[in-house]
């Protein structure tokens, strides 16, 4: 099932590689715009999960049960839950999305690297999960890997992808925080904290992994942070030092 | 609290997951690559080079002594004259080492380097060649780099960069005059042992990941991803399609008077003539695609297949006999005497010594 999955992934990802004209690091992009539109819905419902959770952190009844039931979690975990079905939240809406997309990028991960084909075994797998009726696999074989400066099969060596990656998840974080009045809200906290994280996580993937992907997590970025802003729903102030924010 | 937690270990699942499949210093990430000597079978197998005993499946020792993730082993060691172990790794560090195993510490039991070559920039898959002093070794960044075996150096410089197209992932041949190098760029290049020129270069439509070999005839053959057997002249590079295959080539053909074998990734096996042109026999299709190139003995042929399987097959194309190793089996087997050596991937072993008739002799596995 997985290489299923997979196959599908390689083949679509070769075909824009050959409509294009062999270039993969265009490829990548494109396929990952296709992935953007295809996880739209997903990310929509993450967008409005996080909007409808912060919302509540300011709510009055939901800071007033916070602090009425603060020394029985079991009763403030049915409050919880009770207001959570009175206004219709999933508490989970926002993360179960992000959760459903690993899989995707994992699988983009493995597409890359099957298809550049860096080890015999990698050209074997390769081989049997290209669909021969629409691919001219004997042509098409092997990719070309060089996009720019980069190996798309080789980790980026100047680091500069690594840079560009960490600070366009950055950015992209930042400005999907909504603004929050409530000291004790925790999904503030617990955004900051991801601003900071998530950065340095994808910056280390992107420093150690094949550039391939770096440009994947920087073309999604780019995506995100334009999507935001075409919503109306970047908040381009938390780009800007606490103290300047007013 | 709850939803942090979840958050967190989403992405430490993600990491783990992306880091299990990046590679690395783990047996799988390719086949085996295997060389044999009279005594001892030397293994390329993931995070290091093993010496095996012959006589009875013992290892001898490994290189390095730990597992690094910037060395990855899969391209077959070349023993040179003197008894050096040369082996090039498909780590991120790209480093060429000669290994002498008449210079072990004796604290642990490791060779010592004699000496290291770190100017390529992409993998060794490939076996080099060793023409008179100096080493021609094909590099995955499109490169061959020639080498001076005989300059006494520690830290080798290379004598000459050859640039050539491609990923190089084979041994070259040579027929004394000229190397022959074949790419996965479709193109298989002449080049002159001496100037270093290139004498002359073809693109065949299709990825070559074998060698080439030289017929009986002095012309040079070769099997491609266009599932073709190209003949070239030598000299001119002349060439001609000569038979079309079911499926890709991967293996070097292997050369027994005017007969040549090979394999295909349908599993076909093939012997064709090179003097009338034609197959000996109808294509034999044992169980499962064969990367592998065949072993000649006397009376007849072994092949190994995907399935984990040998075969002897008689030069009539009927089966002698065949016996099951188990896992996968990419790599060229070896016969050293009565031995016949396998390195099957997904099994418990990473190699395994069978006699004459297929039955094993012994298994080796690394202690852990």
């Amino acid at each position: 099932m997985w290489d299923l999955f997979i196959s599908l992934f390689i083949n679509v990802l070769l075909w824009i590689y050959d409509v294009i004209g062999n270039n993969f690091g265009i490829a990548i992009i494109l396929f990952t715009i296709l992935i953007r539109v295809v996880t739209w819905p997903l990310n929509a419902q993450q967008m409005k999960g996080a909007k409808a959770m912060q919302d509540l952190q300011n709510d009055k009844e939901w800071q007033a049960i916070q602090k009425k039931y603060a020394k029985d979690r079991e009763k403030l975990a049915q409050e919880q839950m009770r207001v959570y079905r009175e206004k219709g939240i999933n508490p989970f809406g926002s993360c179960l999305p992000t959760l459903i997309q690993f899989p995707i990028i994992i699988a983009l991960y493995q597409s890359i690297i099957r298809a550049l084909a860096a080890t015999p075994l990698d050209l074997l797998k390769l081989s049997r999960s290209i669909n021969t009726d629409f691919l001219d696999v004997s042509q098409l074989i092997p990719l070309n890997s060089k996009f720019l400066w980069m190996n798309l099969g080789q980790p980026e060596p100047y680091y500069i992808l690594a840079i560009v990656v960490a600070v366009t998840t950055y950015i992209q974080s930042k400005l999907t925080l909504p603004p929050s009045t409530n000291p004790n809200d925790q999904s503030a906290a617990m955004g900051q904290s991801m601003a900071i994280t998530m950065p340095l996580m994808l910056g280390w993937l992107a420093l150690t992994f094949p550039s391939g992907l770096a440009v994947y997590f920087v073309t999604s970025n780019v995506l995100g942070i334009v999507q935001y802003a075409a919503q109306g729903k970047a908040n381009w102030r938390n780009l800007l030092p606490k103290g300047m924010r007013k | 609290m709850r939803k942090k937690l979840l958050f967190i270990s989403m992405i430490l699942l993600g990491t783990v997951l992306l880091s299990a499949c990046a590679g690395g210093a783990v047996r799988g990430t390719s086949w085996a690559g295997l060389t044999a000597t009279e005594d001892v079978a030397y293994l390329a197998d993931g995070a290091f080079v093993y010496a095996v005993n012959l006589s009875d499946g013992q290892e001898l020792w490994h290189y390095p002594e730990k597992a690094d993730s910037k060395k990855v082993f899969y391209a077959p060691p070349l023993i040179t004259s003197d008894g050096l172990v040369i082996v090039g790794s498909a780590g991120n560090n790209h480093s060429l080492v000669a290994i002498n195993p008449a210079d072990i510490n004796p604290e642990t039991n490791v060779p010592i380097e004699a000496w290291t070559f770190t100017e390529a920039k992409d993998h060794w898959v490939a076996s080099p060649l060793i023409v008179g002093e100096k080493l021609f070794a094909p590099n995955a960044d499109g490169n061959l780099y020639v080498l001076d075996l005989a300059d006494g150096q520690s830290s080798k410089q290379a004598l000459k960069v050859i640039e050539l197209e491609g990923r190089l992932w084979a041994q070259p041949v040579t027929d004394g005059k000229r190397v022959f190098v074949t790419s996965l760029d479709h193109s298989i290049f002449a080049i002159d042992v001496e100037t270093y020129n290139v004498v002359w270069h073809q693109d065949i439509g299709g990825a070559i990941p074998g060698s080439p070999v030289i017929g009986s005839d002095g012309m040079l053959y070769v099997g491609s991803l266009a599932a073709q057997l190209e003949r070239f002249d030598p000299a001119t590079g002349e060439h001609q399609s000569v038979l079309n295959t079911q499926n890709w080539v991967w293996s070097t053909p292997v050369a027994d008077g005017d007969t040549l074998y090979f394999g295909d990734l349908d599993g076909n096996f093939y012997s064709f003539n090179t003097t009338t042109g034609g197959l000996n026999w109808n294509a034999v299709k044992p169980d499962g695609p064969i990367t592998a190139s065949a072993i000649l003995q006397n009376d007849h042929i072994l092949l190994a297949t995907e399935s984990g399987n040998i075969y002897a097959i008689g030069k009539d194309g009927k089966t002698l006999w065949f016996e099951t190793v188990g896992g996968k089996i990419y790599t060229t087997p070896a016969a050293v005497g009565d031995l016949i050596l396998v390195a099957p991937l997904e099994t418990d072993f990473y190699l395994t010594a069978l006699d004459s008739n297929g039955r094993q002799v012994w298994t080796f596995a690394p202690q852990k």
